[in-house]
């Protein structure tokens, strides 16, 4: 397996367009640390293509951005890993997904057996406010970076050389900090901003060999 | 849990949400996309998927701040 990310940047929709535009800090930073970065953009992030990387590229870690249930990931309109299709293809992997609920079922299933694999996520939906005002220029708005930078920070991390566990924790201490720093500005929404800061805080899991490096 | 209960549940989670939303904001939660103040109301009105997460994940943080589990975690962060 050779040292570097793959990182889908599905943009279907307001959601998946933030969550794809807050990723820079993500490929800044693997850029920095001269780690390989392969964007799959916009309608590349479909699942033959996804398919393709991974095996000809075989790299360590994969991050998605994307919609999730349970069972699977989706790319741009697209399941891109699904329980008992190709959900094998993340075993031995470090997978970062900022997609809801995949934690629940396709974190833990994928992780069955795994040596060196990791796959931290989320078992709950990720939750995170906007700013409508810049909902079509995201980087913009000044709301949901509050959310979306404590999830960078996973993948962040482990660009960094830490753990997943490390990351794991650096991730969701972030997320205490910034439910700290809204309630302590005490302004009309904080108490919303804490109550969907905490939702991402309790439904972030790591499952598989906590102590991998990228 | 009796359906007493539930609408009271409900209602206390559309009154925080009426009473501490700006109209600039949205909120986006898994596929169901980006959503205005009155479309929350509105799932939660319904009792819809949308709005069940929503009431679960306000319930969620109030049981934690009522049985302490809240300040436990914000307290390992404070002098940071």
């Amino acid at each position: 397996m050779n040292k570097g990310i793959i990182i889908t940047l599905p943009r279907s929709d307001y959601v998946t367009e933030y969550i794809s535009q807050f990723s820079n800090g993500i490929i800044q930073e693997a850029i920095k640390k001269n780690i390989k970065i392969k964007e799959l953009k916009d309608k590349k992030a479909n699942r033959k293509e996804f398919e393709i990387l991974v095996k000809s590229l075989d790299y360590r870690m994969i991050v998605f951005n994307g919609h999730g249930s349970d069972k699977s990931i989706e790319g741009h309109n697209e399941v891109l890993v699904e329980c008992g299709v190709n959900d094998s293809i993340l075993k031995e992997r470090i997978t970062y997904a900022r997609s809801c609920n995949a934690g629940k079922v396709l974190g833990k299933v994928c992780m069955k057996d795994t040596k060196n694999g990791c796959f931290i996520g989320y078992e709950l939906p990720f939750m995170f406010y906007v700013d409508k005002s810049w909902i079509s220029t995201p980087k913009k708005d000044k709301i949901a970076p509050l959310f979306l930078e404590p999830s960078n920070l996973v993948p962040i991390s482990l660009i960094k050389g830490n753990s997943a566990s490390h990351a794991h924790e650096n991730s969701k201490k972030q997320i205490l900090k910034n439910i700290n720093k809204v309630l302590r500005k005490g302004d009309e929404e904080s108490f919303l901003f804490a109550t969907a800061l905490w939702n991402n805080y309790i439904g972030q899991v790591i499952y598989g060999n906590i102590e991998s490096e990228l | 849990m009796s359906k007493e209960i539930q609408k009271k549940i409900k209602e206390l989670v559309i009154t925080k949400i009426e009473a501490h939303m700006p109209s600039n904001l949205k909120l986006s939660i898994g596929s169901y996309g980006a959503l205005t103040k009155e479309e929350i109301i509105e799932h939660i009105e319904k009792e819809d998927e949308i709005g069940q997460q929503i009431v679960k994940a306000h319930m969620s943080f109030l049981k934690a701040v009522a049985n302490g589990e809240f300040a436990k975690r914000m307290v390992s962060v404070e002098n940071e």
